[in-house]
């Protein structure tokens, strides 16, 4: 971690209960050169698989049938410890402007509605991933100036 | 007949033509009295002056006889003597008899010693000329007499004069004995009369009071006394009979109270009848329990309804205690209760379970009023119940109904929703390996191309579909929120044109357009660009190549109307009803134009639930083409009510002088929606408008507003000015701050003095609020 990385190092999990939306996800991050992927179709592992994956970026779907995808954003947001900075983007199918900002209300960095255009959604994943880097290389330079 | 006519008269007669009767009757009486006795007393006078006047003639005639008897003897002694001494009689006689013949002759009246008078006359002066004889002869003979015969002849002259006047007087002497006699006898009969007289006069004064007596006491006093008893019937409230009266005082009087007692016995009938009408209308009512408790609460009154709604007769409930009507075994204590409240409250309103006869329930409304007399002791208590278990009923089913009403919408919500989320999640897969495949194709045939092409339009159509068919669904179920707001029409249009401009090249079409001036729309500014652009791209699609749009907008009585006309081939007559039903799609245009067959159908949908109404027309100048209009009202005062809830109306401050807002804004939509919505809300208050800061300034000086509605970007001076100096003139003026910039909406404007602030655009609940809040602090 120490070391100055490439967007392409970044890890990104993906939850999604609907197989096809993940190898769609898994698809479109390959093209853009993302090697490090992880993509959970059973959202009650997220947490563990986050503890043990240890993502920069988290795409999450919003409605799940197993679990309350607001309470997952949250829990995962939690996970992050202070100081620290994993962004959330959440795909929903959920267009109402409710559900936008309750998502970002509890901490998601970007909201994509699906369907998505794969160009939008390869340039948000590559904004936030900047950001995560961004967030990285500044602290490191203030830990070790 | 006669008697009648005059008791009639008398009863008639003024009081004081009676009473100068009754006092005249006596009086009148007792001058003629006076009068009888004055006569009778005159009479008696005269009678007895006839006696001493007969008296004095008996005395008189008495006196003639003894002056000539003297007068003889003495002549008689002379002859003898012819003493001169004896000759004094007869000088006596000369002279006296004369005068005393004389007297009587005055006094004499009757014709019989009249004659008897003027014999004696005669006699007498014979006599006197005898004597005179005789003492001539002595004369002439001196003393020797005796044998003389002149003498001797004269002597028996004399004796027989004198024997004869002796007769004379005697007879006439007899003769006033008897007038005497007779005038005795007439004086006696005289004082008789006047006796008898007196008596009668006596008698008919007695009787004259006595006649005045009976005609006071019949004329006055009995009626009097009449009308005294008639006065207390009348107070005792009984009638008095109709009756002739007579005329005068008391007769009017006894009219007067005739009347009274009419007059009463026709209101007492009125009220007994209104009373009766008020017990029948009572008793009668059916639908309601009408009955009155007295002050412990026991029924003393019971109406029909009542008797159908409880069960009771009244001849069963009367006297008992009103706790039977309460269920439970606490019925005593909350029948008690209900009364105190009735008795602090003046009435006491309640709902709830009340038990009938038979034992069984029903669901009551009952009203208890307290009743109190004019001291406000209380005397009892009226109590109206009605049976409203069958509304209760139905509005418990109505409830349910709508409860099920909302689980079946929030379902249907949920549904929608749903519904959207599964077709969404599959489609973003097609769409986003179409679109990886798109990316990938070089390398591949044309025709994966033209396949990968066809998932992608295929998709994004079904996405639409998805989309549109979402708006409607929440738009009929209520869900989709329409953010009503003055729109500007016209910078609208441009916007739309401006978006649709791409597609209208693409297809080779012009767009003109042409906006009247009017005031804003009342709209959803994002839905109203969605069905400008809805029409817009159908009268380009369904335009021929080359065709033009024309989009205009004016003003029709207080709506504004939209129309888009195309140059295509327009719509078939037949299909033109159909139009706005969801995935009609001319047939003409189906081969060719690609859509989702729901956008005029949304439309309609998003216009009817702004208020407004949309259409189609044939082109008004019958050219090839389509005319599609729409109509939204204007921010009009009248066409803002159906779009608002009605508010309150403000705190009445001052009775004299009307609410006074000044609204000082540069912006005309801001004024005159402003304008608008206190027409509607306010219509008591006179809004003043300004549009300068300072003249702004200058009308609150002049106007002394209620509260000023101030823009904080005035074109001369900047509003935070204008706040200040109404601040330093009118101290606790309210001042609502309008700002289109967030950022200054932000600062602490509480410190300069406002009293809130407002962002543009104006959200109009917000703006009422904020309104009547300041003018309730400025009241209170």
């Amino acid at each position: 971690m120490t070391r100055p990385r490439k967007p392409s190092d970044a890890r990104i999990l993906a939850i999604d209960d609907e197989p096809a939306n993940l190898a769609l996800v898994e698809a479109v991050l390959m093209r853009e050169g993302y090697r490090h992927f992880e993509a959970l179709s059973e959202p009650r592992l997220a947490t563990e698989r986050h503890l043990a994956f240890r993502p920069d970026l988290v795409l999450l779907d919003l409605m799940m049938p197993s679990v309350d995808g607001y309470a997952l954003l949250d829990s995962l947001g939690r996970l992050t410890s202070e100081g620290d900075l994993v962004p959330i983007m959440v795909l929903t199918a959920d267009t109402s402007i409710e559900a936008k900002r309750r998502a970002l209300a509890l901490g998601a960095r970007d909201i994509v509605t699906k369907p998505f255009d794969v160009f939008e959604f390869a340039l948000r994943v590559a904004n936030l991933i900047e950001l995560r880097l961004m967030f990285q290389r500044l602290a490191h330079q203030n830990r070790e100036p | 007949m006669m008697a009648r006519g005059v008791s009639r008269w008398w009863a008639n007669c003024p009081l004081a033509t009676k009473g100068l009767v009754v006092v005249a009757v006596p009086l009148l009486i007792f001058l003629g009295s006076v009068a009888a006795l004055y006569t009778i007393s005159r009479m008696e006078a005269r009678a007895e002056q006839d006696v001493r006047l007969t008296i004095a003639i008996q005395n008189d005639v008495n006196e003639v006889h003894a002056l000539l008897a003297e007068a003889s003897s003495g002549v008689r002694g002379y002859l003898l003597t012819g003493e001169p001494r004896f000759l004094e009689p007869y000088e006596r006689a000369e002279r006296v008899v004369p005068q005393v013949t004389e007297r009587l002759r005055g006094s004499i009246r009757d014709k019989e010693a009249a004659v008897h008078l003027t014999r004696i006359e005669v006699l007498a002066s014979q006599k006197r000329e005898g004597l005179s004889l005789l003492l001539a002869a002595r004369e002439r003979t001196g003393a020797d007499i005796v044998g003389d015969p002149a003498i001797a002849a004269g002597l028996a002259a004399n004796k027989q004069v004198l024997d004869a006047l002796r007769g004379e007087i005697e007879s006439m002497q007899d003769r006033e004995r008897e007038l005497l006699a007779a005038r005795q006898e007439r004086l006696d009969g005289v004082r008789l009369n006047g006796l008898i007289a007196t008596g009668l006069l006596t008698l008919a004064g007695l009787v004259g009071s006595l006649f005045a007596v009976f005609l006071f006491s019949s004329g006055i006093v009995r009626r009097v006394q009449r009308l005294e008893s008639d006065a207390v019937l009348l107070a005792q409230g009984e009638a008095l009979d109709e009756r002739e009266a007579g005329r005068d005082e008391i007769g009017l009087l006894a009219v007067r109270m005739i009347e009274a007692s009419a007059l009463l016995r026709a209101r007492e009938q009125a009220l007994r009848e209104g009373e009766e009408r008020f017990r029948l209308v009572i008793e009668g009512v059916r639908d309601y329990g009408i009955f009155a408790l007295d002050p412990d609460g026991h029924v003393v009154s019971w109406n029909n309804g009542a008797e159908r709604i409880k069960g009771w007769t009244s001849e069963e409930i009367l006297g008992r205690h009103f706790s039977t009507f309460y269920p439970g075994d606490d019925a005593h204590a909350r029948s008690m209760r209900n009364l105190a409240d009735a008795v602090r409250g003046g009435r006491t309103e309640d709902e709830g379970w009340r038990v009938r006869k038979d034992g069984t329930l029903f669901w009551a409304n009952v009203v208890i009023t307290a009743l109190r007399d004019e001291a406000g002791a209380l005397r009892g208590f009226s109590k109206v119940t009605r049976d409203i278990t069958e509304r209760r009923r139905a509005q418990e089913a109505l409830e349910h109904a709508r409860q099920e009403a909302e689980q079946a919408s929030t379902a249907k919500s949920l549904f929608l929703s749903r519904m959207s989320h599964e077709l969404r999640t599959p489609l973003n897969a097609i769409l986003g390996f179409a679109q990886l495949l798109e990316l990938d194709h070089s390398g591949r045939g044309k025709t994966d191309a033209a396949s990968i092409d066809q998932i992608l339009r295929a998709g994004r159509h079904l996405l639409a579909l998805i989309d549109e068919v979402l708006d409607i669904a929440r738009i009929e179920a209520g869900k989709l929120a329409m953010d009503i707001v003055p729109v500007a029409l016209g910078e609208t249009i441009d916007e739309a044109v401006g978006l649709s401009l791409l597609e209208a090249e693409s297809h080779g079409i012009t767009i003109r357009h042409d906006v009247g001036p009017m005031a804003p729309v009342a709209a959803d500014r994002r839905r109203l660009l969605q069905v400008l652009l809805n029409l817009l791209s159908n009268a380009i699609k369904y335009n021929r190549r080359g065709g033009e749009v024309v989009i205009g907008a004016h003003v029709a009585s207080d709506r504004a109307r939209v129309e888009v006309v195309d140059s295509g081939i327009g719509v078939d007559p037949g299909q033109a009803g159909d139009l706005f039903q969801p995935f009609t799609r001319l047939a003409a245009g189906a081969a060719r134009t690609e859509g989702t067959g729901l956008g005029l159908s949304l439309s309609r949908t998003l216009i009817e639930a702004m208020g407004g109404a949309i259409g189609y027309a044939p082109r008004a100048d019958h050219r090839e083409g389509a005319c599609f209009w729409f109509e939204l009202p204007l921010t009009a005062p009248s066409a803002l009510p159906d779009l608002l809830p009605a508010r309150a109306p403000l705190p009445s401050h001052t009775a004299t002088r009307p609410l006074t807002i000044l609204v000082v804004e540069d912006n005309l939509a801001n004024a005159q929606l402003i304008e608008a919505l206190a027409a509607r809300h306010w219509p008591e208050a006179r809004i003043v408008n300004a549009m300068q800061a300072r003249l702004g300034l200058d009308l609150a000086l002049r106007h002394r507003p209620d509260l000023v509605l101030l823009d904080l970007h005035l074109p001369d001076m900047d509003g935070d000015w204008v706040l200040r100096e109404l601040g330093a003139s009118f101290p606790d003026l309210p001042v609502i701050l309008l700002t289109a910039d967030a950022l200054a909406a932000q600062s602490d404007w509480a410190a300069h003095g406002a009293s809130a602030v407002l962002t543009k655009p104006i959200d109009v609940p917000a703006l009422l609020e904020a309104v009547e809040q300041a003018l309730m602090e400025r009241t209170a």
